[in-house]
């Protein structure tokens, strides 16, 4: 097949643009989440309830190193039936449309969402169309849809770069040069609010509801035995030692 | 010290260190700022109000309020409104010992945000400067029953406990540190120290046993040494069962010849190890009477 010559200002003038304006994209993204990002208000409630649940499970992995009065005694704060700690509180059920979670969602949204649909459908407008690049290594032709987005060319070699896939690949490979210029955990990298908005989705729901942890907690809590780690240290003592031979046995 | 002659970045660069590292090195922390970087404070770029914080601690545990109130200027008219530099303030305010003043800047600062810990903590560290044990435990008190994971604050609440004289209560405490730090041979023989010092036959046999952790945990804790030495002690001369006062015995002798190697190990074997000898001849006293 006959080498492609691209002419120069394909580079000036789409190439370097696209990979300049999804840079700046990101600043901006970073910079307008700072300026509309609230911090967030964890409530007291929440805090306790965490807080009792840690207590909890440090309960369960670290009791055995406790008197037998004393382990009973915390299961007991926990546990009893009329009056433990996991049975009498009641938290209402987290409401998913309060307004301070409406707030946020319209938020992310319009940092996330919203750019990456306008500024995609821009480029993909304004640039459509062109053969930018070409990657210097040869490859298969079913990468084709992935690299060619855009330019339906049956003969064009699966190497070449459309300017659709070249804006993505820009979106997806920035992260390392936002964190160079940004510091971590910076907004601009929108692949990474993406996924943290689909983990929201799938498991933010769970320590939303309280009472569902604390009957885990509860459950746990019920099951584990007691067994003393004290109770034989004196004679593990003695017995790491005795081939040590004692000098002066002062009670013969 | 060699304080005096650091570099510019050499000096940003162990505050950085100490600050990193949670360092109370509040003497030096104030001599390398006022060596090495009052002047050019401009020149810290970003870590120039975390410095000036820093510093500011450091000058209020030195007791250099002109300082402090220099450090604190700049930072209030950075952030006029933040809560974190309103805790400053009380804590300037404390070092002047207006404590009433600080508490009352506490008390704002819980008001905007209840779920900050810290303020909490400062009003019991004003109760316990003023001598108000019993207030600073109430207060305590309450903080832990909403943070009832803070070790730190369990840890605290057993001193003021032990204050008091609560043993009991202090023993709660200590268990509560316990279940945070399992391995760590320090809280098994302070546990031991409240149970021993409880007394009665049950204590000084969970005292034993927390010793004797303490011990497999380090074998150099001396004092845990001692204090299982005395445990054992105790229960050979009490109405235990004979085996029990048996094992107890051979306990005590392990105990009592182990820390004559560490002290031998650490004073050189010619000095006369007048604390041990001591302890021995209340051994031959305990033998005696046994048999």
């Amino acid at each position: 097949m006959a080498e492609l010559l691209i002419d120069p200002k394909i580079r000036g003038w789409v190439f370097l643009p696209i990979v300049v304006i999804t840079f700046l994209v990101g600043i901006i993204r970073h910079y307008v989440s700072i300026l509309i990002s609230s911090s967030k208000k964890v409530e007291m409630t929440q805090l306790q309830d965490s807080q009792a649940m840690i207590r909890a499970r440090l309960l369960r992995e670290n009791g055995k190193y406790l008197t037998p009065q004393a382990f009973a005694m915390r299961k007991h704060f926990f546990n009893n039936e009329e009056s433990g700690y996991f049975k009498t509180q009641k938290r209402p059920p987290a409401t998913p449309n309060s307004s301070a979670m409406l707030t946020d969602l319209v938020k992310g949204n319009f940092i996330n969402v919203l750019p990456m649909v306008v500024i995609g459908g821009w480029i993909n407008w304004m640039f459509s169309g062109f053969v930018t690049t070409k990657v210097p290594f040869p490859l298969t032709f079913r990468f084709k849809p992935m690299l060619q987005r855009g330019v339906e060319l049956q003969s064009l070699d699966a190497s070449w770069v459309s300017s659709a896939s070249w804006y993505f690949l820009n979106v997806f490979g920035l992260r390392n040069i936002y964190t160079l210029v940004l510091g971590e955990n910076n907004a601009a990298d929108q692949t990474q609010s993406m996924q943290d908005q689909m983990s929201l989705n799938a498991a933010g729901q769970m320590p939303q509801d309280p009472k569902q942890a604390f009957k885990n907690e509860w459950e746990a809590l019920e099951i584990v035995e007691y067994k003393s780690a004290l109770q034989n240290v004196c004679e593990d003592l003695l017995a790491s030692n005795s081939h040590e031979p004692i000098e002066n046995n002062i009670h013969h | 010290m060699m304080n005096e002659d650091l570099s510019f970045s050499e000096a940003r660069d162990v505050l950085r260190k100490w600050r990193d590292d949670n360092e109370r090195k509040s003497d030096e922390v104030v001599q390398v700022f006022e060596y090495c970087l009052a002047d050019k404070v401009k020149k810290l770029g970003n870590e120039k109000l975390i410095i000036l914080e820093q510093v500011f601690i450091a000058s209020l545990d030195c007791g250099r309020i002109k300082l402090a109130e220099d450090c604190i200027r700049v930072l209030i008219s950075e952030f006029p409104e933040s809560l974190r530099i309103m805790k400053l303030k009380s804590m300037l305010l404390e070092a002047l010992e207006r404590y009433d003043d600080a508490l009352d800047v506490l008390e704002s600062i819980i008001k905007r945000d209840e779920t900050n810990a810290g303020p909490r903590k400062r009003k019991v560290a004003i109760l316990k400067a003023k001598g108000q044990i019993g207030d600073a435990i109430k207060e305590m008190c309450d903080y832990l029953k909403k943070f009832m994971s803070d070790q730190e604050a369990w840890h605290e609440l057993c001193n003021l406990y032990l204050m008091e004289g609560d043993y009991n209560k202090a023993a709660f405490c200590m268990e509560e540190v316990l279940l945070h730090n399992p391995y760590s041979h320090l809280i098994h023989q302070r546990l031991g120290d409240i149970r021993y010092t409880i007394g009665g036959q049950d204590n000084i046999e969970i005292a034993k046993s927390y010793y004797a952790q303490a011990i497999k945990l380090n074998g150099n804790n001396l004092r845990a040494l001692y204090g299982l030495y005395l445990c054992c002690n105790h229960i050979a001369l009490s109405k235990a069962q004979i085996a029990k006062r048996k094992e107890a015995q051979k306990l005590a002798s392990w105990a009592l010849q182990k820390i004559s190697e560490i002290t031998e190990k650490s004073t050189g074997k010619s000095s006369n190890l007048t604390g041990v000898s001591a302890l021995e001849a209340a051994f031959g006293n305990l033998d005696i009477k046994t048999n």
